[in-house]
């Protein structure tokens, strides 16, 4: 047996999500080191009040990878990319509840206005999510032809680059801003405490503490 | 030049393994199946390809899409490359060596090679070992064929060695029992898989709770045992977790330092097996050391139309994972010989364990003589009579 007290990394998505993230690390009783609160710091691992405890802030898009590789054993990531990558290693125990917004297609409103969603047999679609997007065009029997974006999705149809996207909305004010109109919903999505498959079954005891801990947190909340 | 020309470039996938590894690789194999010989378990060593049907029948379905498959000109059939050898090994059992007294004892290493890799094993190409108890369905037979893995795994030297049990028929029993759409019964087994509790607490239905708590339940052997034993479970199949104590404690018994744990809803990669189910995994290694698990072996169709199949149960290792875990063994010393050497000294000391590397040529000088000793990578020189340390 190795010592309990071997190193245990939580990867944890800078931006958004990390506000609202922060008072639930706070009620589970982590406190990262000072540096991790400087948005200039370039470091990426932090220290924690727990010694055993280090912490990752990477972009979120990555976390499911990292939790899946084991390089961290638990992380924060949202719903959208754990069915993007769809990684059998990664178990999501715990909703968080955090991050709160739903995935969409939408095109633009004058295409809106004449189409019908049912006579479709091939779209092209700007996204950030191509697995989600062919998935769930192949599932309705459409054959989608994803462009990859990382970022402004909403404004490819205006600049006639592909007439539809799939993208994440919240209040849904950007696509209005951008002349576009929500399709139909793809998934409802919100943040994940994910677990590396190999960490709980070799430290089973450790990794259920901490989904309790963020558990008792959330429901504080 | 373009990439495609260069000699070197391999399919992605496939890797040559060189010096030392390729001998060390070779050592664990046969440090493995030793283990089983001295068990009682045959070798025996199928072919690497094979008629399509005999390779992705029965459990064999469960790497059907990985299997490579090419048309055989002279019996214009299709034939596949194995991607797993357990269905070969059960094969094997049913017909060729179907008329042998029960239980039948079976072991196996060799090379498998699949269309896709996956994200923790890019590789293609990959070495398996293994061994099936073919013949008894009883606990016993469960027990010994995890103890033996162990007992292997712990002999080359896996560090922080745990295994992991689960009861694959479980889950798709319940859900059996559930009103569900083909969709939505596959989103509840993905949230299941994923032990996304959030989702099956939504989709459940009237086992949600059931499931939840299937779910909390795994970790350490005691603690899943008592979960699972303050449940009711209707639905499940009988039989299956009194198989599952009898399991943990025959298992405890025999080897009282091994960490073992349960996760009832562990299913992925266990879609064909049909009573208790096990993952070895070493502590700090993102990957499964192996598999196994209870199957049915089924009769081969021109000999015994109405035949109810055979119980058998059996793992495999996987050697690329192994080879990351385990310390790499110290290489045997190696003493280069000048030529005109006695050549029954020099045959002793390889008896006794050396590498003797022979000189090809005569050296002009003791000096020279060093220098190509280390050109061909030997730690000791042959020196009146005896191996001398190079300076």
């Amino acid at each position: 047996m190795i010592a309990a007290n071997e190193n245990l990394r939580l990867a944890v998505p800078r931006g958004r999500i990390l506000e609202e993230l922060l008072p639930l690390m706070a009620e589970a009783g982590i406190e990262p080191e000072p540096a991790f609160y400087d948005k200039q710091e370039r470091k990426l691992e932090f220290a924690s009040n727990i010694p055993n405890l280090s912490i990752l802030r990477v972009r979120s898009f990555d976390i499911a990878t990292f939790v899946a590789f084991g390089v961290a054993q638990i992380g924060i990531a949202g719903r959208d990319v754990l069915m993007e990558f769809d990684f059998p290693e990664v178990y999501a125990p715990l909703d968080l509840g955090i991050g709160a917004c739903r995935m969409v297609v939408a095109q633009s409103r004058e295409l809106h206005e004449k189409d019908n969603p049912r006579r479709w047999s091939h779209v092209r679609v700007a996204t950030k999510y191509p697995e989600i997007t062919r998935r769930h065009f192949a599932a309705r029997g459409v054959q989608a032809e994803c462009v990859k974006l990382n970022g402004a999705m909403e404004i490819a149809p205006s600049l006639g680059l592909c007439r539809r996207i799939v993208d994440l909305v919240s209040t849904g004010s950007t696509l209005e801003a951008n002349g576009l109109e929500e399709v139909e919903e793809i998934a409802k999505i919100t943040s994940r405490l994910v677990v590396n498959r190999a960490a709980m079954k070799t430290r089973p005891e450790e990794i259920h503490g901490w989904i309790d801990r963020f558990e008792e947190a959330r429901d504080a909340a | 030049m373009t990439d495609l020309e260069n000699k070197a470039l391999l399919p992605a996938g496939l890797r040559d393994i060189l010096p030392p590894e390729a001998a060390f690789e070779a050592g664990i194999r046969e440090m493995l199946a030793g283990t089983y010989a001295s068990h009682g378990y045959d070798r025996v060593k199928p072919p690497l390809v094979e008629f399509e049907e005999g390779l992705t029948s029965g459990a064999g379905e469960a790497v059907s899409a990985d299997t490579f498959r090419l048309m055989d000109p002279v019996s214009q059939r299709m034939m596949g490359v194995r991607a797993d050898m357990t269905t070969q090994v059960a094969r094997i059992a049913a017909t060729r060596l179907g008329d042998l007294s029960r239980p039948l004892r079976l072991s196996y290493t060799g090379e498998v090679l699949r269309i896709r890799g996956t994200q923790l094993r890019p590789e293609r190409q990959f070495a398996q070992v293994g061994a099936e108890l073919i013949g008894t369905a009883s606990a016993a037979a469960d027990i010994e064929i995890i103890a033996i893995a162990v007992e292997s795994l712990r002999a080359i030297g896996v560090p922080g060695l745990s295994v992991d049990l689960t009861i694959p028929p479980l889950v798709p029993a319940l859900m059996d029992s559930m009103d569900l759409s083909e969709e939505d019964y596959h989103a509840l087994r993905d949230a299941v898989d994923r032990k996304d509790v959030g989702a099956v607490r939504e989709s459940g239905q009237n086992l949600a709770d059931e499931l939840s708590r299937l779910m909390a339940g795994t970790g350490k052997a005691d603690h899943a045992l008592d979960v699972l034993s303050g449940l009711a479970l209707p639905s499940a199949p009988a039989g299956e977790l009194d198989r599952l104590k009898a399991v943990v404690e025959g298992l405890g018994q025999r080897i009282p330092a091994l960490d073992i744990t349960v996760d009832p809803v562990e299913n992925r990669g266990f879609e064909y097996h049909t009573g208790i189910g096990f993952t070895f995994f070493a502590r700090g290694e993102r990957g499964e050391i192996g598999a196994g698990g209870r199957y049915v072996i089924l009769p081969n169709g021109n000999e015994d139309e109405n035949g109810e199949g055979e119980p058998a149960t059996g793992f495999t290792l996987f050697i690329d994972t192994i080879l990351r875990v385990i310390p790499e063994a110290d290489l045997p010393p190696r003493v280069f010989v000048p030529v005109g050497s006695d050549d029954d000294a020099v045959a002793a000391l390889r008896n006794d364990g050396w590498v003797t590397v022979a000189a090809l040529e005569d050296a002009n000088d003791a000096n020279d003589a060093a220098v190509e000793a280390r050109r061909q990578g030997c730690s000791h020189i042959w020196k009146a009579g005896k191996p001398a340390l190079i300076e």
